[in-house]
């Protein structure tokens, strides 16, 4: 889902603060995204080039999800004017009415999973959840699959899981017990949530954030974990002992919307097209793990080919996974979420 | 019974106290015997070392050499808690968590006494001290001179060898002070414990005082009963820190002591040779006419300078034929009024044999 | 009533009426000018304190829909993860209290036996950890406390241990990481109050025939404890609220109040459930502060009246 600060609480204190933007002149709109690295990469594949493109200025600010979209449409105080969200997220804040309707005479769909192209919300890019193990442990025969991560016996070690998203746990969950990957989806819950009953107490961490799952890794607290590709792509790059495969993976999207309310909607619309446009969104695998929503992105040849196997949304790559369902999620997740932390808890 | 200390009174041997405290030497080669059941003052101003003195025998303080002796036993290297001396402490140091009752009880509860006993003799000390009945009270509750008789109750309940008081009037206004310096005076009398009492009030020494021991720069310059030691002070410390003093230059030679060309007359054997001051007590000094100049008195003429008028008694000042100038006191009687002399006017003054004391003039 | 005393009644005579009226105007003057001069702080109070507090509350009442209802009280009851939590979080609280005590007295005794010099040096010692950031101080200790890290890299190394201990992401790493950040919100109010501590008093305790220990015991011990029991207050209410440190530390097994709160606040689309996990939180402390109120209120005629 996201790259999301376990310090949310604190940013969101200091958003009550802040004030809001004054009326912006129409060539200046503001896009909010993650930071870090991700929003870095953003800014050369996406932010620059369109501002480029249609003479505009775009401003940048860092979000922490839904609740910051949430406060600025209830406190009539939008400062936003494209904010990035997760998947699910879009499907919720849809649900809540936080959100313009977007138009897709503007913005070209063509080549977005159209399960991501929705009235209000459009996919961004893809982050996978995906199983990571350390090499100096298990050799090259560490677990390969979320059945060989539950399977306490045949690969003894310490293990991590998310704890703050259960949505990829449960979805990760359901492959253990042998579930087909086309068939995860509507998610059995308590299926799942006796699966992760199963494996709870063999975990050493519930991870809340990419960095601590990163961390956990790293300094070999645990010997295999879930990770974000992106996380994991880093590891690997540092030099780490680890071993990932985008097999069965949990694809989650990423996905932008306009905040109902922005002053600077119709400059919004052109400049969300151009970022959806499979010309920039081929830019995005350049600077980073997360791949482009738009599959079009690798008919423009701009991404090299032995690039494209280490992507995790490269049409080959998307047949391994699991596709995390936004629609399912909007309706079943505080329920799932509850009873999940109640089980992680006892 | 009362509380009776008389017999358990010890005598103490101090001797050879040496105190440093880093390079700075307090006390020097520091020696003092007190009597059982006397009451002996340690006087003399801030710096003195009368305070550090009080700390080594109670055993805050490691002295750097010497002996103190209770009653024959060494207690030099005993810790404080086993010394069994009582304590009264400048800003009386009482437990502000625990009442008048607890307090005096302190000291009985650490020796193990039996709650019926502890609570018939925290009974009578408080008696003792006129605090009957305020046992319940909180310590905030109290003036300063209940807080003072508190404190005095527990230093004395457990029947001490040896009672300290360090300045322990020193917080109380001036009536109350003296109040509480007759009454702990009364008190000494009846328990007759041995008491070792430090001031800076050379008032407060002399009145309540068996002996005083005059301390000045980490030394003893005198010790003597208060009388002998206003009349007679063997050093020009002690003569100027205890009453008024002029002090008279004069010239030893020849087994004589000479003043301006005269030879003055003294009981004293005279010092053989050496600058010497003569002290002279106002008091001391009075005016005479020519037919008083014979027997056993010496005659100064001097010019009168101010006199001053003060009620009961008159001050006058007067200048010597060398230019110093000593005062005079008198009693305001009729027939000394009557001769009293008006500014400017010769005058001589006249000091009887008997009254000459000489100190060494460092 | 006799007439002596009526007659000593305000307003009988002409001028003791105009007296009266004058010491009341005076009266009045005065407390006017004390609001007056107080009125700043209190609106301050009132506009960051009282009215988010209140605006707290209120959302707590209402549901999803927007309806008054008592919901995100139930959830409580419902889900046990919740007593879980509650219970988690004062368990940690305590644990963290009483560690602090145990290191915390002896090192501010320490102090406020110190030359004065000495002790203000020590002192920045125990004030420098505020400098740097709660986050950089529990990375810090994630390092140190981890499998690989320098705890048990060196007890493996000197042969003490052959497994390494758990000391991270479980409940003592929580433990030992909120403790050094608590430590000195014990330590500067205990050393404040042991500063006050007549040293003539404890001098006065082993005269009267106390040893040393006893003297400790008896006297510095109870005279201590004022600044004991506010020390344990500020600990204990600041770790009801913790965040930080758990979240990091606990490996996401030790949830406390705080990051269910961060939980709470995103999972469900209406602030009321967050906010009643706050008011829940601030009426627990409240009651706490209360009892602790009470506790000191009742043993001020002993330990608690200073001179």
């Amino acid at each position: 889902m996201t790259k999301r600060l376990c310090i949310q609480g604190l940013a969101a204190a200091g958003l009550l603060a802040s004030v809001a933007v004054p009326a912006s002149a129409a060539d200046t709109i503001t896009v909010a995204s993650w930071g870090g690295t991700y929003q870095e990469a953003q800014t050369k594949a996406f932010f620059d080039p369109t501002a480029k493109d249609l003479g505009i200025t775009i401003k940048q600010d860092t979000t922490n999800g839904l609740d910051d979209v949430r406060l600025q449409v209830s406190g009539n105080a939008v400062k936003w004017d494209i904010t990035e969200l997760g998947a699910d997220e879009c499907a919720r804040g849809s649900k809540e009415g936080l959100f313009e309707k977007l138009d897709y005479n503007v913005i070209d769909k063509s080549g977005i999973n159209p399960k991501l192209v929705h009235d209000d919300w459009v996919g961004i890019s893809y982050t996978s959840v995906v199983l990571i193990y350390r090499t100096d442990v298990f050799g090259d025969k560490g677990p390969k699959t979320w059945a060989d991560f539950w399977d306490v016996e045949k690969f003894p070690g310490r293990r991590a899981l998310s704890g703050s998203q259960a949505t990829e746990t449960l979805s990760v969950a359901a492959l253990a017990k042998g579930i087909p990957i086309d068939k995860v989806y509507p998610v059995d819950i308590d299926g799942a949530l006796q699966s992760v009953d199963k494996v709870r107490g063999h975990i050493d961490a519930w991870w809340t954030s990419g960095a601590q799952a990163m961390q956990l890794v790293k300094d070999g607290e645990v010997d295999m974990a879930s990770i974000w590709n992106g996380r994991a792509g880093t590891l690997r790059k540092e030099g780490a002992p680890v071993s990932f495969s985008f097999d069965q993976g949990v694809l989650t999207a990423d996905c932008m919307v306009i905040p109902k309310g922005s002053k600077n909607k119709d400059v919004a619309m052109k400049a969300l097209a151009r970022f959806v446009s499979p010309d920039l969104q081929a830019n995005l695998p350049l600077y980073v793990d997360n791949g482009p929503a738009n599959e079009k992105a690798f008919e423009t040849g701009k991404i090299p080919q032995d690039r494209i196997k280490d992507i995790n949304s490269a049409p080959e790559n998307v047949k391994k996974q699991v596709l995390q369902d936004p629609a399912f999620w909007r309706d079943t997740l505080v329920e799932a979420t509850e009873k999940f932390n109640n089980l992680i808890q006892q | 019974m009362l509380l009776s200390l008389a017999q358990s009174a010890l005598p103490i041997g101090i001797s050879g106290i040496e105190k440093r405290f880093g390079g700075v030497s307090v006390l020097h080669d520091l020696g003092l015997d007190v009597a059982a059941g006397e009451f002996l003052t340690l006087l003399g101003p801030s710096g003195s070392g009368k305070t550090t003195l009080l700390m080594i025998l109670a055993g805050f303080v490691r002295a750097n050499a010497g002996s103190i002796k209770v009653g024959g036993e060494e207690i030099i290297t005993m810790p404080p808690h086993k010394r069994n001396i009582g304590m009264v402490f400048q800003n009386y140091a009482l437990f502000p968590h625990m009442n008048v009752f607890h307090n005096i009880a302190f000291p009985l509860k650490q020796r193990r006494v039996s709650a019926a006993e502890t609570a018939e003799r925290v009974e009578r000390a408080l008696d003792l001290v006129q605090l009957k009945g305020l046992g319940e009270r909180r310590v905030d509750q109290l003036s300063g001179g209940q807080r003072q008789r508190v404190a005095l109750a527990r230093a004395i309940v457990f029947e001490p060898r040896i009672v300290l008081m360090d300045e322990p009037l020193s917080a109380l206004d001036k009536n109350l002070r003296e109040h509480m310096q007759i009454e702990l005076r009364n008190l000494h009398r009846r328990l007759g414990m041995t008491t070792v009492y430090v001031t800076h009030d050379q008032r407060e020494a002399i009145t309540m005082s068996d002996r005083v021991a005059v301390m000045n720069a980490g030394r003893i310059e005198q010790i003597d009963q208060p009388e002998a030691l206003y009349a007679r002070p063997k050093t020009k410390f002690v003569a100027g820190f205890i009453g008024e003093s002029n002090f008279i230059p004069v010239e030893c030679r020849n087994g004589g002591v000479w003043h301006e060309g005269s030879n003055l007359r003294m009981k004293d054997p005279a010092p053989s040779a050496g600058r010497h001051l003569m002290v002279v007590r106002p008091e001391k000094l009075r005016l005479i006419d020519g037919a008083e100049q014979t027997g056993d008195v010496n005659a100064l003429p001097a010019i009168v300078g101010d006199i001053i008028y003060q009620g009961d008694s008159f001050v006058c000042y007067a200048t010597l034929k060398d230019g110093r100038q000593v005062t005079l006191r008198d009693y305001c009687r009729p027939d000394v009024l009557a001769k009293l002399p008006a500014p400017g006017e010769p005058i001589t003054l006249g000091i009887d044999a008997q009254d000459v004391v000489l100190v060494a003039d460092q | 009533m006799s007439i002596g005393s009526a007659s000593l009644d305000p307003a009988c005579g002409p001028d003791r009426g105009l007296n009266a009226d004058a010491l009341r105007a005076d009266a009045r003057r005065e407390s006017r000018g004390l609001l007056a001069l107080l009125s700043p702080g209190l609106l301050l109070v009132f506009a960051v304190i009282i009215v988010p507090i209140g605006w707290l509350f209120w959302l707590s009442l209402f549901d999803e829909t927007g309806q008054l209802s008592a919901a995100n009280y139930a959830r409580f009851f419902e889900r046990a993860s919740y007593i879980k939590t509650f219970v988690t979080t004062f368990k940690v609280a305590f644990v963290v209290t009483g560690a602090c005590v145990l290191f915390g007295y002896p090192l501010a005794y320490m102090l406020s036996q110190l030359p004065r010099r000495a002790a203000s040096i020590c002192l920045i010692f125990v004030i420098l950890p505020f400098w740097t950031s709660v986050l950089v101080r529990t990375y810090a200790w994630l390092v140190i406390l981890q499998r690989k890290g320098l705890v048990n890299s060196w007890l493996i190394d000197l042969g003490v241990i052959s497994q390494p201990l758990p000391l991270a992401n479980n409940f003592a790493g929580v433990v030992i990481g909120m403790t050094h950040i608590m430590l000195p919100f014990l330590v500067l109010p205990l050393y404040a109050s042991m500063k006050t501590i007549d040293v003539d008093c404890l001098r006065a305790g082993m005269n009267l025939g106390a040893s040393p220990a006893a003297t400790f015991r008896q006297i510095f011990f109870p005279l201590s404890l004022p600044g004991l029991a506010s020390g344990v207050v500020i600990v204990f209410v600041l770790c009801l609220g913790f965040f930080v440190t758990p979240a990091l530390m606990g490996g996401g097994k030790v949830i406390m109040w705080a990051m269910r709160m961060e939980q709470t606040t995103s999972l469900y689309s209406n602030w009321g459930a967050g906010a009643a996990l706050g008011v829940v939180l601030l009426a627990v402390t409240l009651a706490l502060l209360g009892f602790f109120q009470w506790l000191l209120g009742a043993r001020a005629t002993g330990v608690w009246s200073q001179r």
